[in-house]
């Protein structure tokens, strides 16, 4: 008898055909992942970071019975007349329900995948080089190592005597010729000129149900993916509302839980003022959006539509979006009223989304490359 | 990571091979063991041959069992090989009495590879055709891309099943029409001049019909006469055909394997006298290789229940069995096993062997899919002669439709024309015509097949697929 150790294939053949595989099934990822951006697993994928995705559409082809009419032979418990489950998923060749197995299955992924996939058709719309001065206050980096110049890099020529005493057999300093000689080099790096900074407002108010608010946040946390995916640069202000607005951590924001009337024109007011001091329109391309159940008090809302003006003369984007997982009557919402008065406004986008599969258009219609955005109209 | 060594492996396989060929008196070729880990195994059972060549479709079949096995869904305890020697994969972790259990299983199998005539059909020597077919499609992907060569393999699998498999009985060919004498034929001229006739005419037609007969061998018969296709591509429709033939015979012969190994799995584990906490950790793992699959048949279930009346009708039969077997009641048990696992396949030893008790142990039941929710089941018997009628065509044609060419010239414009031998069952639209587009990858024209309507079986349909992955169905000739 004969015991070998090891089967002699490459070990990684397996994982090298499964990346093969994945790549194939990428593109029919990408379709189906859009319409499932609000799906808790593909979020709740753990400090992993990895999903299991259900992909549709890779079929096996191959000829096969008409399933409608099959028959089969199971085994186990019941009687004639018994209605059961879905039989075997991956029954063998030659046994009940012949069906090839491959209409659905499962992938691992990535969640920097996932998200390299959606964001690959985001951006920040209207973005502009910002603050010409900038070139300017290029700074100095000192990060390259040259054979010639004004600043001596010791570790980089010892480095290099003790490679060249290597070469000769010799394993120690020693001899330092003018060819181990390394000067660090600098390179001028420009400031980033599109500086960009994103308003993210919320309701929290009381009308803000739990579905509403995780419809809400679930925008949100898709956003901050994006662009801090996208935009490592980019500055995040988050500000919360209910009849006041104030502006809060990250943390606070997605855990906050509040109650109380709405005030829509608070937030912007808000915004508006923190613009000011901090974020000069010349300096900064600015983006706002604001989440709500539209539920607003019907006096503020001329007072919103005047700051809306008001601050899409300076902002490339204000953005509304209206969550009512409920959706109820629209009358007296903040979105009838803005189709009504706000429509025309340049740099006003507005949607609506009455389930999480909604999201992923309202993001797009937010953050559509403009290319895309093109191809669509 | 296992807390014994190759050499407590031996010990094993010694003791398993000695109960086998004394007590029991089984001759076993010998068998190679390989001792691997988890991520080896699945692949190579993704493969279903280990060293193939590389392609994302092992990668998908890899990714959803390994997968399953991480989240301890499932466990694969071995693979084998049909190959001489005998190649075993054991995987490492599994723990002694787990191989013990699959070593002696292992014999098993090697037993009918060895002495069965379907399975001693196959190529044993696969292995280099396999290691050298892989090395050349990796060649072509560098060449031509990998997207276009898994485009085109995946192709080829669309059609690799229908091939004739392994064939212990030679086909006759067609009839060629010839006129017969009669002796009365002098006193009817007319008839016999329009007999000529006829058969002048059916020759005629016989030499424009290309194939001349219906053609089973599908990727054989566009390997050789599609036009169009380049020599990587010819290569690659071989490759996949005749690997493919690797596959079938084990196919057909899958309950009467597993029976097989089960049988010596359980006979052998009886007789290694194990330590009790042993023996039950080894009666345990038989109950879950051996339990029954809900909605589907469990190969290593039926194939015990069915090897072990074989030995009971041997042993013990009643008096019809007696007037039905000649040799029951007359032969040592372990003696008639081995004479069945020379000759016969699955439909053979289901048609004579799937008896009303067979159908009880195991728990069979007949179902048919509920309507408009396929993946749903009502049973619809329990009787083993509905049991029998419904697997037995399933096991005969290994559940894939007959499907054969006759025509090379389909509408005089070079498509091809396919026809399903049906046996009363249409083809699944959806799958039909996407195997047909694929089809037409291959054949590079159209590619049509006739089958019958499913909701109505006296009406033919047709469904076509193109070359740029259109199809369409008819109800009239196209």
């Amino acid at each position: 008898m004969t015991v070998v150790g090891e089967s002699g294939l490459p070990h990684d053949a397996g994982r090298r055909d499964a990346l093969h595989h994945r790549e194939r099934v990428r593109k029919k990822i990408t379709e189906q992942l859009k319409e499932r951006i609000g799906e808790e697993d593909i979020i709740a994928s753990g400090p992993e970071k990895k999903i299991r995705v259900p992909v549709k559409g890779t079929k096996r082809w191959q000829f096969i019975l008409d399933r409608g009419q099959g028959k089969g032979v199971g085994q186990g418990d019941g009687q004639p007349g018994d209605i059961l489950g879905p039989p075997g998923s991956r029954p063998a060749p030659g046994e009940a329900g012949t069906e090839p197995g491959e209409e659905l299955y499962e992938v691992w992924l990535d969640m920097d995948d996932v998200e390299e996939l959606l964001f690959s058709e985001l951006e920040l719309p209207r973005l502009k080089p910002k603050a010409e001065a900038d070139a300017q206050s290029a700074h100095t980096v000192y990060n390259d190592i040259a054979r010639t110049g004004p600043q001596l890099d010791k570790k980089a020529t010892l480095r290099e005597n003790l490679m060249r005493n290597a070469k000769r057999g010799r394993a120690s300093l020693g001899g330092i010729a003018k060819s181990d000689l390394r000067y660090l080099s600098y390179r001028e790096l420009p400031k980033p000129r599109e500086k960009a900074v994103v308003f993210l407002a919320m309701d929290v108010s009381g009308s803000m149900t739990v579905d509403r608010k995780r419809m809400a946040r679930l925008f949100f946390y898709w956003c901050v993916q994006f662009l801090r995916s996208r935009y490592n640069q980019t500055e995040l202000v988050f500000v919360a509302h209910t009849t006041e607005a104030r502006e809060v951590t990250e943390e606070e924001f997605f855990g906050r839980v509040e109650s109380g009337g709405t005030k829509v024109s608070s937030a912007f007011e808000a915004i508006a003022q923190i613009e000011q001091n901090r974020y000069p329109a010349d300096d900064w391309n600015i983006y706002i959006l604001h989440v709500s159940d539209g539920d607003n008090f019907a006096a503020d809302n001329q007072r919103t539509l005047e700051l809306i003006r008001r601050l899409t003369e300076t902002a490339a984007l204000v953005g509304y979006l209206e969550v009512d997982p409920a959706g109820g009557s629209r009358v007296h919402k903040l979105s009838a009223f803005y189709e009504h008065e706000a429509a025309d406004i340049d740099g006003f986008v507005f949607a609506g989304a009455v389930d999480d599969r909604e999201l992923w258009p309202a993001l797009k219609k937010f953050f559509a490359r403009e290319d895309v955005q093109a191809a669509v109209r | 990571v296992s807390t014994y060594t190759l050499e407590d492996l031996r010990t094993v396989e010694d003791q398993c091979r000695e109960i086998a060929a004394g007590e029991l008196g089984f001759e076993i070729p010998e068998v190679i063991y390989h001792l691997v880990r988890p991520e080896e195994v699945y692949f190579a059972a993704a493969n279903g041959l280990p060293a193939r060549y590389s392609s994302a479709r092992w990668g998908a079949q890899f990714d959803d069992a390994y997968g399953r096995y991480q989240r301890g869904q499932e466990r694969v305890y071995e693979l084998i090989f049909n190959t001489r020697p005998v190649h075993a994969y054991l995987m490492d972790g599994n723990s002694l009495v787990a191989q013990t259990l699959v070593v002696a299983h292992c014999l098993g199998h090697a037993f009918v590879f060895e002495t069965n005539e379907w399975l001693g059909a196959v190529d044993r020597e696969i292995m280099t055709r396999v290691v050298s077919a892989a090395e050349r499609i990796a060649d072509y992907m560098g060449v031509y891309g990998r997207d276009r060569v898994e485009d085109f393999l995946d192709a080829c699998h669309a059609v690799a099943a229908h091939q004739p498999q392994a064939q212990l009985i030679r086909k006759a060919r067609r009839p060629e029409p010839a006129q017969r004498e009669r002796p009365f034929d002098v006193l009817f001229p007319d008839e016999v001049v329009a007999d000529r006739e006829r058969v002048a005419a059916e020759r005629a037609n016989l030499l424009k019909r290309f194939p001349r007969e219906p053609e089973e061998d599908v990727l054989q018969f566009i390997e050789r006469h599609a036009r169009g296709l380049e020599d990587w591509q010819r290569d690659i429709i071989s490759i996949v055909r005749s690997e493919q033939s690797y596959f079938l015979p084990q196919m057909r012969t899958k309950i009467l394997n597993e029976g097989t190994a089960v049988l010596f799995h359980q006979e052998i584990g009886q007789r290694l006298f194990l330590p009790t906490d042993r023996y039950w950790e080894f009666e345990q793992l038989n109950a879950v290789v051996t339990q029954p699959h809900p909605g589907r048949v469990n190969p290593y279930n039926l194939g015990i229940h069915i090897l072990r009346e074989v030995m009971r009708i041997a042993a013990d039969p009643d008096e019809d069995e007696r007037e039905r077997w000649g040799w029951a009641g007359n032969v040592d048990p372990l003696e008639q096993l081995r004479t069945i696992l020379r000759s016969y396949d699955d439909e053979a030893l289901l048609r004579e062997f799937l008896t009303p008790k067979v159908c009880e142990l195991a728990r069979l039941y007949a179902f048919e899919h509920v309507a408009h929710d396929p993946r749903r089941i009502r049973i619809s018997s329990r009787e083993a002669d509905a049991i029998r009628e419904t697997l037995i065509p399933l096991h005969s044609t290994l559940g894939i439709p007959s499907v054969v060419i006759v025509d090379a010239d389909f509408r005089g414009r070079g498509e091809l024309l396919l026809e399903h031998r049906h046996t009363g069952v249409g083809l699944d639209e959806e799958y039909a015509r996407g195997t047909l587009s694929q089809m037409a990858l291959l054949w590079g024209k159209s590619v049509s097949v006739k089958t019958i309507n499913a909701r109505n079986l006296d009406e033919p349909v047709w469904f076509t697929g193109h070359p740029d992955g259109r199809s369409e169905r008819s109800t009239a000739e196209p």
